[in-house]
């Protein structure tokens, strides 16, 4: 008799801890769900309330044109919207300036976007590896993540427009970063071999543009560095025993397993070179506004990010065909 | 174990053995030496460093440049002879605009106020700060929950990195001139502060701008810091929390005792990131630093001072004297970041590495 209570009142907590079990399981899924979205919170928060009403409204007033008002209202700070609909985004089209300005900038966007990466990979590849003084240089390499932006862009920029404009401070001591490597003999040795037009000019122009490239590569450098330590040592002893030289184990091991960040990469190059101020577009748009056309040169960033948004989207598409990811779990 | 063998030496992670047997060191090099491959590591080594040197040269070639023209008196930037090394060594262009330009203290019509220096100091370490600890709540958020609408907060996050800022100048403006919560102009919709208070503030001027986008995660970058710091976060081994969770640990105990000692390199990386590109910012103090009493930042000490405009307004080379002026106050500008720099560059370039340790 005795036993058999004993059974059924096990039976009974049995049941009742399979169901507190599934209740709490359930219950620790929603609790991580919920901690998830306190943790996100301050950027929810911050989209919602601050980020997409600014959004909103700049949208808003590319389809306006402000009309300021005078006296006690413009102290205020008070302004009249005259909805004008796509005026704005069809007058840029009207004379060729825009549309020259927007395919310079692609242009650039093109021949920089292979050149930045390929230069930034292979440099992290090179400070990945034992040598002398590694240290040091990869301190060196976080300079340029400093001084390419902001007030420092713009300093260097005025710097370069008077080196460029022949100033004659700097007479042949390689002041100018461009005078580095002789222009010329790339030429010549490309002249020689039998290879298109286009692709010495394309050698020419990355030899010309060797400061800007190394400059705008910093934040690249750093985040494929980051992305060759995570790769396994052990896949590379592997690699050794079998047999394989450095340029397989490198293409065959290295490069399939940076290639997620190389489409990071190229997103934020492509994001980089787009959104910098010495882009030909962006100055353009830029001046527009300076010139009080503001509602203008709002409309068109806003076209502008549109292209960018397609370009990145087939850069991402294109890329993103060729990445391989390792499946763990 | 052989009899013979004898262990002279043994540290942490070496033991040095004698056997039988054993070649000298001398011998083992030549050895070495011998076979074709060491000398093909040497040269390749050898070409590497080379490479490495011409590159850190390039840049930091213009540094040495703007260095050696800040110490130049206009008869130099005139000579066309001195290239490098000053001939006639002056330290006018360090002083006038520490000075006149407002460096360290900075007067206005309101008296002596802080200088760009000290302001911008605050305002980036400020900014800094509260960027780091708002990117590492989301990004560890976004690593490691699960939650519907995940995927949508990371696009929202790329898309914050793709608008071009320029974008939302105009409306930036317009809305922290007239300060609320939820507030769209367009729909005239009422925001949360007014509905509260009854009114809007005007924040420009103050560093409240700063310091609200930055608590938003939706300042100048800060989609960059976001998504590296998940890329990190994903990366570390869920067993750690695992283990927290069975001994009982909450979900945020977890995070401050477990995560983030664990991650202090990765978000150093990131407070240097946001400190040096806050410091060096101009677009964002241009929109809301505006009329005479505004907080005196770093891109206000690059105009040419005026004692020496009144010194050498007519000079010959006045137009390439005043880029040498900016390229000093460029100087005045990263020197600062360059001392910060050297103090964190330890954990920086450990973070680099512990970043990926754990891919």
């Amino acid at each position: 008799m005795d036993n058999n209570m004993n059974l059924t009142t096990d039976k009974k907590s049995f049941s009742a801890m399979l169901k507190s079990v599934f209740k709490r399981r359930a219950s620790l899924d929603a609790r991580k769900a919920r901690a998830g979205y306190v943790f996100v919170l301050p950027f929810i928060l911050g989209v919602l309330l601050i980020y997409l009403p600014i959004l909103i409204d700049s949208i808003w007033f590319s389809f306006n044109k402000i009309i300021p008002l005078s006296g006690e209202e413009a102290a205020l700070g008070r302004i009249e919207l005259e909805f004008v609909g796509l005026d704005f985004y069809t007058q840029p089209f009207a004379d060729s300036t825009f549309t020259e300005q927007l395919l310079a900038g692609l242009q650039q966007l093109l021949f920089e976007v292979p050149a930045i990466i390929v230069f930034s990979l292979f440099i992290a590849v090179v400070l990945n590896q034992k040598m002398l003084g590694r240290a040091v240089f990869r301190a060196i390499f976080f300079v340029p993540v400093i001084i390419s932006t902001g007030i420092m862009d713009s300093i260097n920029l005025a710097d370069q427009m008077s080196d460029s404009a022949g100033a004659g401070t700097d007479d042949g001591s390689g002041a100018s970063a461009n005078e580095i490597i002789s222009v010329l003999d790339v030429q010549q040795l490309f002249a020689s071999m039998k290879v298109g037009g286009e692709l010495v000019t394309y050698v020419v122009g990355v030899v010309n543009n060797v400061y800007n490239i190394i400059n705008y590569s910093g934040v690249q450098m750093l985040i494929f560095l980051a992305g060759l330590q995570s790769i396994s040592p052990s896949i590379y002893e592997a690699c050794q025993i079998e047999g394989a030289s450095g340029w397989e184990t490198f293409w065959k091991i290295t490069f399939p397993m940076i290639s997620p960040m190389i489409l990071v990469n190229a997103v934020y190059t492509v994001i980089d070179s787009f959104t910098r101020t010495n882009n030909p577009a962006m100055n353009y748009i830029a001046n527009i506004y300076d010139k009080a056309q503001m509602e203008q040169a709002t409309a068109m960033y806003w076209m502008y990010f549109l292209i960018i948004a397609i370009i990145i989207a087939l850069v991402a598409a294109v890329a993103s065909s060729f990445v391989f990811y390792q499946r763990r779990d | 174990m052989d009899s013979k063998t004898v262990i002279t030496k043994e540290t942490k992670n070496r033991i040095q053995v004698d056997y039988e047997g054993k070649l000298t060191f001398k011998e083992r090099m030549l050895k070495k030496l011998k076979t074709s491959n060491t000398w093909i590591k040497v040269v390749v080594n050898i070409f590497k460093f080379i490479l490495m040197l011409g590159v850190s040269y390039v840049i930091l070639f213009p540094f040495f440049s703007k260095i050696a023209g800040s110490f130049m008196s206009p008869s130099d930037v005139a000579d066309a002879t001195v290239s490098l090394i000053p001939r006639a060594f002056t330290l006018d262009q360090y002083k006038y605009i520490i000075s006149d330009n407002g460096y360290f203290f900075h007067t206005n019509s309101q008296g002596v106020q802080l200088g760009a220096f000290f302001n911008t100091l605050f305002l980036s370490a400020i900014c800094a700060l509260i960027q780091t600890m708002v990117a590492c709540l989301v990004g560890y958020g976004l690593a490691k929950f699960k939650f519907k609408g995940n995927g949508l907060i990371m696009v929202v996050v790329v898309i914050t990195m793709i608008i071009p800022h320029s974008a939302l100048e105009l409306s930036m403006v317009r809305h922290f001139t007239s300060f609320d919560l939820g507030h769209v102009m367009a729909t005239e919709t009422t925001g949360i502060l007014s509905t509260l208070t009854g009114s809007k503030i005007e924040l420009t001027n103050t560093y409240l701008p700063f310091i609200i986008l930055s608590l938003g995660g939706i300042a100048f970058k800060n989609g960059l810091y976001i998504y590296l710091l998940r890329q990190f976060f994903k990366g570390v081994p869920d067993e750690l929390e695992e283990s927290a969770y069975v001994d009982g640990s909450g979900t945020f105990r977890t995070f401050v005792q477990i995560i983030l000692p664990l991650s202090v390199p990765m978000m150093i990386t990131v407070f240097l990131f946001s400190f040096s590109w806050q410091w060096t910012d101009q677009f964002y103090s241009g929109l809301f630093f505006i009329g005479s009493n505004r907080p005196w930042v770093m891109p206000d000490i690059t105009t040419a001072p005026t004692s020496l405009e009144i010194l050498y307004g007519n000079h010959p080379v006045w137009s390439l004297y005043q880029n040498i002026l900016q390229n000093t106050a460029g100087i005045l500008i990263i020197a600062p970041l360059v001392v910060m720099y050297l103090f964190c560059q330890k954990y920086l370039v450990q973070g680099i590495e512990r970043s990926g340790l754990v891919g």
